[in-house]
């Protein structure tokens, strides 16, 4: 999908095309795929939290006040990409 | 997404019969194209630039960038007189399992070195070119990397370029 096609998505608020993209991004061209990719992500996450472990919200929230939203878009695919390295299943053909 | 595991089932099968389906807009046509160079003198005496989408790049550098939804639209210069393994590929839309074993099957830095040890080629040029073939906005590509790269090449006084999708 080129970008002029997403920009006319979004234009029309047709969600269903912006997401279908996003999915084949993730699931590399398959959008059944790519759902489990984004499901496998959070599931990663989730792993991390369940005990409860110490987090530096400080650095979390100071980031989010201090960075532009651009930048925290971008840094939610890597983080994507980061879950999803770590948790052993990686589909792709080649490498980050 | 590709059987990565199985080094004979790394082909994409009828990739390119879906890609519409699967990335409506992406495939672009043009109508005008751009009238190739005619080559000038023998290859023996040419300077040879290569231009890759291959996401080669020397081992240190910033890695292109493969998550970002709409693309990387920047390039990295390969020394021509690198070796396969002072370098790396940053990508994830291609299947690299060959790439891995010899990275001349996707980006033929040796073979081109021994093309002009050999005498067929008259030089290359100082560095080669590369970049990310996975991006959204084709008229990014060619209104700002494809004129950063062709200034670049030309700044190596090259003669002739050859480009190859990966």
């Amino acid at each position: 999908m080129s970008v002029e096609y997403l920009k006319q998505a979004l234009a029309m608020g047709d969600a269903e095309k912006l997401i279908r993209f996003v999915r084949l991004h993730l699931g590399d061209g398959n959008e059944s795929v790519g759902r489990r990719e984004i499901d496998k992500a959070w599931i990663e996450a989730l792993k991390l939290l369940l005990d409860v472990p110490p987090t530096d919200r400080d650095f979390i929230l100071a980031t989010i006040r201090h960075r532009d939203a651009a930048t925290l878009a971008h840094l939610f695919f890597q983080l994507h990409f980061f879950f999803v390295r770590r948790s052993g299943e990686w589909i792709h053909d080649g490498d980050l | 997404m590709t059987a990565t595991s199985d080094p004979h089932e790394q082909l994409r099968s009828r990739l390119w019969h879906t890609i519409n389906e699967r990335y409506p807009g992406s495939m672009i046509t043009r109508d005008e194209a751009v009238p190739l160079a005619p080559v000038t003198k023998p290859l023996e005496r040419c300077r040879l630039t290569f231009v890759s989408t291959a996401g080669v790049q020397p081992k240190g550098t910033t890695p292109f960038d493969t998550v970002h939804p709409i693309g990387d639209y920047t390039y990295r210069r390969v020394p021509s007189s690198a070796r396969p393994s002072e370098l790396e590929i940053h990508q994830i839309k291609f299947p690299t399992i060959g790439a891995r074993r010899d990275l001349n099957v996707i980006f033929p830095i040796e073979r081109l070195q021994e093309l002009v040890t050999e005498g067929h080629l008259g030089g290359l040029t100082a560095d080669f070119f590369t970049f990310v073939g996975y991006n959204m906005d084709p008229d990014r590509v060619e209104r700002d990397l494809a004129v950063q790269i062709a200034d670049a090449v030309v700044d190596q006084r090259a003669d002739i370029a050859l480009m190859c999708p990966a």
